[in-house]
């Protein structure tokens, strides 16, 4: 498919974009923000920044014997566990004891699972039932101006089949779901989730249909009469235009990266991840980090969900010096090997958050933009207790998150510890505000 | 009929329609000049011109244009006719002696007036007979909302509806949304369109042969499992399996004389009782032809024996016993199933694939025979009587009757299988007992937490499916694996097992295998894995049987993938074809070759240079399909032609089958438009007649009879006080708003008169509506829906006190004579009335409110303004004999406010009536014809899609003689429409061209 930059008549193929060159290129999100015509903010509005969320989902719980934290801000304390944090003190809250009513007491893993951010009721045997999560709402909002509505990120193939709870093996799988009876097709290739980010498909497919559309119309009008020529035409002209709102998205990737080269440094850039799966699940991981960095500051995407991996996970860390895969290990969840495991995944927590900190945006950084909530559908592995949650949350969404606290929520009565509840206030915060969630009806006090 | 008023707007809007409609009539009036017209011409210039000069232009001109009207523009004849439906208002005034009004500064004498009217009467006379039968200009023009959903349904066979969040279609001026003078185009209306096929693209499923669409999106795995689970599931649910009819069936056929048909064959009787002919044979041979008087036939050939005689022609005597009969089997196959221990080998997991496949392969590979150890000799302690069940375990001591009596038990096993199907399977290999056993995971494997699927369906295959039937089961089972991926997904599943629940693969030799690694299922790879996987489990101790269905395992997992990969590429070839067929439907026409070939480069450039995958490229082509104007337009309507012609055979197929059903022409009428025979008058009345019985007919009901009679969007109204109607609930409105569809669409199914819509005493009711109207209907299931005859006595029958149209037009807190009684005189019998001058004070919303006066006593008031009396004297009357239903058509005594209702009522006219009953017999004795005439224009202006013409008061004409004709049934109204020159014919480009301004 060949189409034209606007501004030079200069061919570029997706193929010398993507391959040839090797390395794509991105400005950050002001000053690319010109290339999306359509979502200019209106001459004299401040450009505020856009706010973004991410979920990065790690299963089977933590060690809780090395998950705590005391004080506040520079003089917080941080269990060993939470250490890869400590650069991030004044930027994390770490909260604990909310829990997702609709995961306790239906059974083990994928009824904790499939509904840990949708707090919906989950149904058992052949027909998958739950409720669309809370990224999907924030994708169905805000994701509305960006490229992708939201980027719906795994680590480990999804898996179906039953569980001995009768619940499907899906719910183990997907985090992200669309309405009550699909989830969101998970990726899990790198060069995929970065093709999705940099290469529009959907409107590029749109596009090749709609050029052929145009020339049947054409035909077909060529040999109309006036009458019908001025129904034909009225069509041909509602392609045409719709054809051209297509164009600046797709155009403006590749003056981007132009105006990128001129300046002779671009702020960010990442090669373009190898086809395939990496070997390695760090590599894995630490590329699907980078390309949700990327995304957000870009703003391909405002919305993510990373599945770092699945509910009765597969992975294996042989790095870590840990023979048993995740879930085996899960169970002796007190031990050091599940402890290095679960430290392991919190410093994932802090490679991004490291990575949209040194994004420099306005008066802050691109994490001061953002939200990341960091979460595992157990608070113990060899109990299966999901009564309280682990749950991290980092970057102060544009100034409406306080952060530096520990915020316990453990004594608190059910109705002021709901999971959901911390779904409504970031879903408020971010302008997609809703009267219920799952089972809250209230946002979270003292957030 | 020219007693109407129009309205300045409406009057606007016509006078723009009909320039567009007689620019192109006056050119054919160029081609043949008419011999009255120099007449018409003398007479014009003579006295019309000044009589208008004199007593119209000084109020009705450019210069002063009251009431939005110049007449001072029209300078000709031609002008004049081109102009018609203002002049039916001209004519209007001037013979209700209101224009010029009383201040004017002269007056017409008596003589001039009528002269003046005479000649404009005249005028449009010539005008209509010299253009009779003129198709009009019906440009191409886009699906309606309602076309497109309707036609999408009956393209792919699920009812996907991508067009609920378009926006409303816009109508015309006859009240139609199917016309190119109201539906237009637009980049956001585009936009939707783009999102509706790819809607529609998400429902596609490629199949081995060709290709279909399910009924919810199949975009992730788990939609892909629902569909093709379910429709195994399905399939095993409606074969005939229960035993009893079968032992029923063969008591028919031993007693077929005493039940009154002796010559009646077995698979007669089969065939009558919806059940298996193959397996009937098969339990009438077991039961009557070899007696035997051992083991559980015997049993069972004694209780078939025993079953009573039919009485008095009464099979259903005999049903108790079949039923014993089939308890008997179940309880006691139950018994005799065979069991099997799971295989082991140390460090391998009881539920690892290969054992847990074995397993369940073993009983299905015994569904007909049984276990010999659940057998017990008898012994001293069996005398006496024993529960059938049990005693049929017991075998005899001796030798030689032993081995009789497990012949027997043998032949009973093979017959009676201890189940057809297995259609749920949970975790066998844990250990617990069938029933204990999980429950709901459909055709499942049982594996612990892997997705697998297990076919056991031998019995069902063998005995009871036929060919065809083997066949259909065969292909939706390779249909799962194909469409799902079920093996390879199946595989991975395994992999991930190994390491996690069970550890067996935790070493490091098996590190090569990894279920993320893409290449993880090529041959090589499962070989390789294979290898290692059996060493260990020989080294472990396994042997025998063990080691078997390991290596079986890998053999037939790699087999399935290969299957998979194998069918998947040879399938390429049969989707394009398919994607052909689709165009083909989808166009409503052969497709040229350069479409054929344009369609299939299409689907080449996706594959090769947008490195699409075969079936993206496959759903982008058939979003191309559907975004094409020759899906999304009605292109038929299109011409090329120089002259006046003909529709060709297609044309014609679907401008009927829009007409008739909102929809694509079906199979049936595409072969007729493909022999070249639709344009036969008596083929063409034959296939309408043929349409109007079919249930598409309710595209016609709803969206002619919806939009006629102002009910189409009933299901959002929203202007019920539910607080004070409790009644009214979702169900309920959508049952009124199913009533007058089910009446129309029995109207059209039956040929009904269509005087029944005024008379009819009947109506159609479910349980929601029946309970509304205080019509008893017990019995009624829900969804259900009944026609009740004697709906009259319940104060129902026919259109008019249908609980739609006195909702719709109540409202909220009070009733509305004024609105009521403003929907019969518009909507069913075509008078125009102008609306109400803006600064009418309004009535209070509440019935209480009203104070002292009653409804009908506010109504009387403003009928006292004489500026308010000359319209709401046609209206208020009708209106009021409604009284007697409330706001949402409940039968009533009193209003809302304690008052009784009056329904007593002096008609335009002066005669009297009393309610509903009284409104009919005025209707029959005085505007019967008007009635006929608005649904003759209306149905042949929903037909052609174009408001009508001067030009079709001919054919008006003719359809009102012939339904007077037909005893005013609708298939004769029907047949006369589609056979007249302005359904069958277009005009060509040639008059356009010369078109030019006068």
């Amino acid at each position: 498919m060949r189409h034209r930059s606007p501004q030079n008549h200069r061919t570029i193929t997706r193929r010398n974009v993507l391959q040839g060159a090797g390395v794509a290129l991105a400005l950050p999100w002001f000053e690319s923000l010109p290339a999306w015509g359509s979502e200019r903010p209106a001459a004299g509005e401040a450009a505020a920044f856009p706010q973004r969320f991410a979920a990065l989902f790690m299963a089977c719980g933590i060690n809780s014997k090395h998950w705590w934290a005391k004080g506040s801000g520079e003089g917080m304390e941080l269990g060993k566990t939470l250490e890869p944090m400590a650069p991030f003190k004044t930027k994390l809250n770490v909260i604990s004891g909310l829990f997702n009513r609709s995961a306790v007491g239906v059974g083990i893993h994928p009824g904790q699972t499939g509904n840990i951010l949708s707090g919906a009721a989950l149904q058992k045997g052949a027909e998958l039932k739950g409720g669309i999560s809370m990224d999907q709402v924030l994708a169905n909002s805000v994701g509305q101006a960006t490229v992708q509505p939201s980027l719906v990120l795994g680590c480990e193939q999804p898996i179906t089949g039953y569980h001995e709870t009768n619940f499907s093996m899906a719910y183990s799988s997907h985090i992200s779901w669309q309405n009550a009876t699909s989830p969101v097709p998970m990726e899990v290739y790198p060069s995929l989730a970065f093709d999705s980010l940099f290469d529009n498909r959907g409107s590029r497919r749109n596009k090749s249909v709609l050029d052929r559309v145009r020339e049947h119309a054409a035909s077909l009008s060529r040999e109309a009469s006036a009458a019908d020529k001025t129904k034909l035409d009225e069509f041909l002209t509602s392609v045409r235009e719709v054809e051209k709102r297509i164009d600046p998205m797709r155009g403006g990737r590749a003056q981007a990266a132009e105006r990128a080269q001129d300046r002779g440094k671009p702020l960010a850039s990442m090669e373009r991840p190898d086809n395939g799966l990496p070997e390695d699940i760090r590599e894995h991981m630490r590329l699907m980090c980078d390309i949700v960095a990327l995304a957000f500051q870009t703003d391909k995407t405002r919305v993510a969900s990373l599945l770092l991996c699945r509910d009765i996970s597969g992975l294996f860390y042989p790095f870590l010096d840990a023979r048993k895969a995740h879930h085996s290990a899960s169970h002796d969840d007190l031990s050091d090997e599940y402890e290095r495991i679960s430290r392991y995944y919190v410093s994932q927590l802090a490679y991004l958050a490291g990575r949209l900190d040194a994004m420099p945006e306005g008066e802050g950084t691109v994490l001061d933009h953002s939200c990341l909530v960091y979460l595992s559908n157990m608070w113990s592995g060899s109990k299966h207790d999901s009564t309280k949650l682990p749950l991290l949350q980092v970057g102060g969404l544009s100034g409406t998150i306080q952060t530096g606290r520990v915020l316990d929520y453990v004594d608190k009565p059910d109705d002021d510890r709901k999971l959901c509840s911390l779904y409504l206030s970031i879903m408020d915060r971010m302008g997609a505000g809703l009267d219920r969630f799952g089972d809250a009806q209230t946002q979270l006090a003292g957030l | 009929m020219f007693t109407k008023f129009l309205s300045t707007r409406a009057q606007a809007v016509a006078a723009a329609m009909s320039m567009l409609a007689w620019l192109g009539a006056t050119a054919v009036a160029v081609a043949e000049p008419p011999p009255a017209g120099d007449d018409l011409q003398l007479r014009f210039n003579k006295t019309v011109q000044p009589f208008l000069q004199t007593y119209c232009h000084a109020c009705h001109s450019a210069e002063k244009t009251e009431a939005e009207l110049d007449l001072a523009q029209y300078a000709s004849p031609a002008h004049i006719a081109r102009g018609h439906d203002t002049w039916a208002v001209v004519i209007e005034r001037l013979e209700a002696g209101e224009m010029p009004p009383e201040d004017a500064e002269a007056q017409p004498s008596a003589a001039e007036r009528q002269a003046a009217i005479d000649w404009i009467r005249a005028l449009r006379r010539r005008e209509a007979e010299r253009n009779a039968g003129d198709p009009g200009v019906v440009p191409v023009r886009r699906l309606s909302n309602a076309e497109y959903n309707a036609t999408i349904r009956d393209l792919t066979g699920v009812d996907i509806r991508p067009t609920r969040e378009f926006p409303v279609d816009p109508a015309n001026e006859a009240g139609f949304d199917n016309s190119a003078e109201s539906l237009a185009m637009s980049p956001a209306l585009l936009t939707k369109y783009v999102a509706a096929a790819r809607q529609v693209a998400e429902h596609l499923v490629l199949q081995p042969a060709g290709f279909a669409f399910a009924p919810h999106p199949v975009m992730t795995e788990t939609d892909r499992d629902k569909y093709c689970v379910k429709r195994i599931v399905e399939f095993y649910q409606r074969q005939p399996t229960d035993y009893a009819d079968y032992f029923e069936a063969a008591w028919r056929y031993q007693n077929r004389a005493a039940l009154d048909k002796p010559a009646i064959s077995l698979a007669e009787i089969a065939e009558q009782e919806q059940i298996s002919p193959k397996y009937l044979a098969l339990v009438w041979t077991a039961l009557s032809e070899e007696p035997t008087d051992v083991g559980p036939l015997a049993r069972l050939q004694a209780m078939w024996r025993e079953l009573p005689a039919p009485e008095g022609n009464q099979p259903a005597v005999a049903r108790r016993g079949c039923e014993a009969m089939r308890d008997y089997v179940i309880q006691l196959r139950a018994k005799l199933e065979p069991r099997f221990d799971n295989l082991d080998v140390r460090g391998i997991h009881d539920g690892s694939q290969p054992f847990v496949l074995w397993k369940n392969r073993q009983y299905a590979a015994h569904r007909q025979s049984y276990d010999p150890a659940v057998l017990r000799v008898a012994g001293a302690a069996d005398g006496g009587e024993k529960e059938a069940v049990e005693a049929s375990l017991v075998v005899p001591a001796d030798a030689a009757d032993r081995a009789r009596h497990e012949a027997s038990l043998a032949q009973f096993c093979e017959v009676f299988p201890d189940a057809f199907y297995i259609s749920e399977r949970g975790r066998d290999y844990v250990g617990k007992a069938k029933d204990e056993q999980e429950k709901g995971r459909l055709l499942s494997a049982g594996f612990h937490s892997m997705m697998g699927y297990f076919r056991d369906d031998t019995p069902l295959y063998e005995l009871v499916l036929d060919l065809r039937q083997q066949q259909e089961l065969d292909g939706l089972w390779q249909e799962l694996d194909f469409i799902t991926s079920a093996p390879m997904r199946q595989y991975k599943g395994f992999l991930w097992f190994e390491r996690t629940d069970s550890r067996y693969m935790r070493d490091p030799e098996f590190d090569f295998a990894r279920s993320e690694d893409k290449g993880v299922t090529a041959e090589d790879k499962i070989r390789r894995l294979a290898e290692v996987y059996l060493a260990k489990a020989v080294d472990s101790g396994g042997e025998g049987t063990a080691i078997d269905a390991i290596r079986d395992y890998f053999e037939r997992i790699n087999d399935q993938i290969r299957w998979v990969e194998a069918a998947r590429l040879a399938a390429e070839p049969s989707h394009l074809d398919a994607l052909l067929t689709f165009a083909e439907r989808a166009y409503r026409r052969p497709l040229t070759s350069i479409e054929r070939e344009g369609l299939l480069a299409f689907y080449r450039q996706l594959r090769e240079q947008e490195a699409l995958s075969h079936e993206e490229a496959v759903q982008d082509t058939l979003v191309l399909v559907l975004m094409s104007p020759n899906f999304c337009y009605r292109m038929d309507l299109a011409t090329d032609a120089a002259a006046p012609q003909p529709l060709s055979d297609y044309e014609l197929a679907s401008r009927l089958s829009y007409f008739l059903w909102s929809s694509l022409p079906d199979e049936a009428l595409l072969a007729r438009a493909a022999a070249g025979e639709l344009r036969q008058p008596a083929v063409l009345a034959s296939e309408a007649r043929r349409m109007l019985r079919d249930d598409r007919v309710r595209g016609l009901a709803t969206e002619f009879g919806g939009n006629w009679l102002d009910f189409r969007r009933f299901e959002q109204h929203n202007s019920v006080d539910r607080d004070r109607f409790p009644t009214f609930t979702n169900e309920l409105r959508q049952a009124m708003f199913e009533e007058p569809i089910r009446f129309f669409v029995d109207l059209a199914q039956h040929d009904r008169p269509v005087l029944e819509m005024l008379y009819g005493r009947h109506t159609f009711v479910n349980s929601v509506l029946a309970e509304h109207y205080g019509i008893p209907a017990a019995g009624l299931q829900t969804g259900e829906w009944t026609r009740i005859d004697d709906a009259h006595q319940y104060g129902r029958g026919g259109l008019l006190p249908m609980a739609v149209f006195l909702t719709q037009n109540a409202p909220g807190l009070r009733t509305s004579p004024v609105k009521r009684g403003y929907w019969v005189v518009r909507r069913l019998l075509g008078e125009r009335i102008p609306p109400p001058p803006p600064d009418v004070p309004e009535l209070p919303a509440d019935e209480a409110n009203l104070g002292e006066l009653t409804l009908r006593e506010v109504l009387a008031r403003h009928r006292d303004h004489k500026s308010c009396a000359s319209c709401h004297e046609r209206i208020d009357a009708v209106g009021l004999v409604f009284e007697g239903f409330g706001p949402i058509g409940e039968r009533r005594e009193n209003d809302l406010g304690g008052r009784p209702v009056d329904t007593l009522a002096t008609f335009p006219g002066g005669s009297e009536g009393q309610g509903v009953a009284g409104l009919q017999t005025y209707l029959r004795g005085e505007r019967q014809e008007e009635f006929l005439d608005n649904l003759c224009r209306k149905l042949l202006s929903y037909a052609v899609g174009r408001s009508l013409l001067a030009s079709d008061d001919l054919l008006v004409a003719t359809l009102r003689e012939k339904l007077a004709a037909s005893d005013y049934r609708l298939g004769g109204l029907v047949e006369t429409i589609v056979a007249s020159p302005q359904f069958r014919t277009k005009r060509g480009v040639a008059e356009f061209a010369e078109e030019s301004p006068r």
